[in-house]
């Protein structure tokens, strides 16, 4: 049979950010792939040298929209580490509750995402649904849908108040069962197992050689989860459940979210259980920050963050540089797409969740 | 004189051409809102297919440099125009009745095939590789349906000419009639293993989840589609609406031709093609996702084959 190639990409229906694939192709068998990155070029990275320190915060908010609680959370705690600032209790578990309440949204949407690319529009639509609720929530203890704009140097902008608090319950209660039910569906429907179960497989050797992170590496059977080998925040004080499943392939990775975002309500509940009082900034003023370099890292929703920041005399930061978990689980995708068949191309990228926004920086 | 005048009315205003264009657009778009109310969506206005293609009519058609431009416009015109044809073909039991000159069922099968051939024509013609994976799609979704669609109309044609005292009748005019007199082949336990088989062949022919692999959105950009714009996409919209109009109107003819006679009969048959279509297309394709070429190639060979070779059988030896 004749090899012929197809594009994927760099802009396609069924990928939501530009990124670029060519496929030799042997009927509906992919026989070789080409990946190629770099189509959008941000230059976000040399724009930040450009503003100042706290500037910096609402620019680092911007360069994902998904992940933009995780990207100023991780440059504040390098920041942190640099001018030795001590976050105060109470803002280490709103940081988490921000954290947590943006990985449910974020699991969701990818999930729902999946769902859309098998054809079954109606989980994609239902989905989004339980997805809106988790959106409430951030427009009203926020006051937006999607940058929260939770984290300043030295601790958070916003505090929960106990009418908030009784608000984000109600809406943990509702989203709950709901996530309940979704995972049911995708652990039964057959429209869902039959195009996911087995497809994209990543093994554990792989796994490791291309060291993924986050929900890929769990769903390979990688124990790493960065809020409990390293933990930060008010991480030490949670109890939080890793989830791994040894399969590797897409539904694993599918299913790995949906189990996170479970487990991030239980968070978010002991959060507010334990809250303590008290301030929720460490200065109410700017603090200052001397000359230093430091490394801080935190799980996204996708996996490992790792931040640098490098500062000097100058009120900017000389050097900011951060490794997002798409840019490690990126070259996976060799291994996944390695003889999979053209129909499965699209779910099977849609399994890392890649972020170009975060990756092409 | 006057007959060849009805024959060119039948095809081109009723009730093949104007009347089943209207038709089918207005069941596309009932299809499409019901199809957002059931995923709670509101869902576009019930004449939005219309609207399109008006749309579609004022724009340009873009042929690609690669693409073998007669054959590349003359696809989608061939399509909707055998569909037009086949249209003037179906019955609508107690209204009208096909000339028994033009055709019969066996004619209406021919023509079913060529919207399918037409889009692989289209696909290959476009010079796009996602046309030529929607090609080789195309094509093994016909050799999976077309086979036990075969067999289910030869096992409805052979209880006709049965009952009848004959051999096997392929007049759509006498099936009408023979069920009108002796009972629907919906309420025959004899039938059921044709009736369940035609029910598979519907989506896959229609091209709607879970069989819209041809043109799958997310997989291969709507394959032969991709290249297609202006008229030329709006005359493969016509198509496929007609195409809606005559798979639903065979299905009544073959299976459940019940209606009182005169334009009753036509409301009947309206009501009967509206509920066929929500309950045969719109709540099936919102209730799955969609199969890989494989899997449904695996269906087809399964179960539809299976109940259709039975149900000859059944009919063969009740």
């Amino acid at each position: 049979m004749s090899t012929f190639t197809i594009p994927v990409g760099p802009l396609h229906v069924a990928l939501e950010e530009p990124m670029y694939f060519r496929f030799d192709v042997q009927g509906e068998t992919v026989a070789n792939v080409d990946i190629h990155a770099g189509h959008v070029h941000r230059g976000i990275e040399y724009l930040v040298t450009k503003r100042n320190i706290f500037q910096n915060i609402v620019l680092t908010e911007r360069i994902c929209s998904l992940c933009s609680n995780s990207h100023p959370q991780a440059y504040a705690m390098a920041v942190e580490q640099i001018a030795g600032l001590t976050v105060p209790p109470r803002a280490e578990y709103l940081r988490v509750i921000a954290d947590e309440i943006k990985r449910v949204a974020s699991n969701l949407f990818n999930v729902s995402v999946l769902a859309h690319l098998v054809g079954f529009e109606s989980l994609f639509m239902h989905v989004m649904e339980i997805r809106e609720m988790m959106q409430d929530v951030k427009e009203s203890v926020f006051g937006n849908r999607m940058d929260i704009g939770a984290n300043i140097i030295g601790g958070v902008r916003y505090d929960i108040t106990p009418e908030n608090a009784e608000y984000l319950k109600a809406q943990l209660d509702k989203v709950e069962p709901a996530i309940a039910e979704v995972t049911k569906i995708y652990r039964t429907n057959g429209s869902i197992l039959g195009r996911t179960r087995g497809i994209g497989v990543l093994s554990r050797e792989d796994a490791i050689n291309c060291s993924v992170v986050g929900p890929v590496a769990r769903a390979s059977g990688i124990e790493y989860d960065v809020r409990l080998k390293a933990p930060y925040s008010a991480y030490p004080n949670l109890q939080v459940p890793v989830h791994t499943l040894k399969d590797g392939d897409v539904w694993s990775r599918a299913m790995i979210r949906l189990a996170e975002a479970a487990t991030a309500i239980g968070i978010i509940r002991q959060c507010l259980v334990q809250l303590p009082d008290g301030p929720t900034a460490c200065t109410s003023e700017r603090p200052a920050i001397p000359p230093g370099e430091a490394i801080a890292k935190c799980e996204a929703p996708r996996g490992e963050l790792i931040y640098y920041v490098r500062i000097t005399d100058s009120p900017r930061p000389e050097r900011v540089k951060w490794r997002v978990p798409s840019f490690m689980n990126w070259d996976a995708l060799r291994f996944m797409l390695k003889d999979a068949k053209i129909a499965d191309i699209a779910i099977i990228v849609n399994s890392i969740d890649p972020c170009i926004s975060c990756t092409e920086r | 004189m006057t007959e060849s005048f009805y024959a060119i009315f039948a095809m081109l205003v009723f009730p093949g051409g104007l009347f089943a264009l209207a038709l089918g657009l207005a069941l596309k778009g009932l299809d499409r809102r019901l199809a957002a109310r059931l995923q709670r969506r509101v869902g576009p206005p019930l004449a939005q297919p219309l609207y399109d293609l008006v749309k579609l009519a004022k724009k340009r058609t873009m042929v690609p440099n690669i693409a073998s431009e007669p054959v590349f416009l003359g696809a989608p015109l061939i399509g909707a125009v055998s569909m037009a044809l086949a249209a003037a073909l179906v019955p609508i039991p107690g209204f009208y009745t096909p000339n028994p000159a033009f055709g019969d069922l066996l004619v209406v099968l021919y023509l079913l095939t060529v919207p399918a051939v037409a889009l692989m024509v289209a696909g290959s013609a476009s010079g796009s590789p996602f046309g030529a994976i929607g090609f080789s799609r195309e094509m093994a979704m016909m050799l999976a349906y077309e086979g036990p669609l075969v067999l289910v109309v030869a096992a409805v044609a052979l209880r006709t000419g049965l009952g009848q005292g004959g051999w096997v009748s392929f007049s759509l005019t006498e099936i009408v009639a023979y069920q009108r007199t002796h009972g629907a082949f919906l309420l025959d336990p004899v039938m059921w293993p044709a009736l369940l088989a035609f029910l598979a062949f519907y989506p896959a022919n229609l091209g709607i989840i879970p069989f819209d692999i041809p043109e799958a959105e997310t997989e291969v950009l709507e394959g032969p589609l991709l290249e297609y714009s202006g008229p030329a996409l709006g005359l493969f919209k016509v198509m496929s609406a007609l195409k809606a109009v005559v798979v639903l109107g065979l299905g009544i003819a073959l299976f459940f031709p019940y209606a009182p006679d005169g334009a009753a009969g036509l409301l009947v048959h309206l009501a009967k093609l509206v509920l066929l279509m929500l309950i045969g297309v719109s709540v099936v394709r919102v209730s799955c996702g969609r199969m890989r070429i494989d899997q449904a190639f695996r269906f087809f060979l399964k179960w539809p084959l299976a109940f259709s070779v039975l149900s000859l059988a059944v009919v063969a030896l009740a």
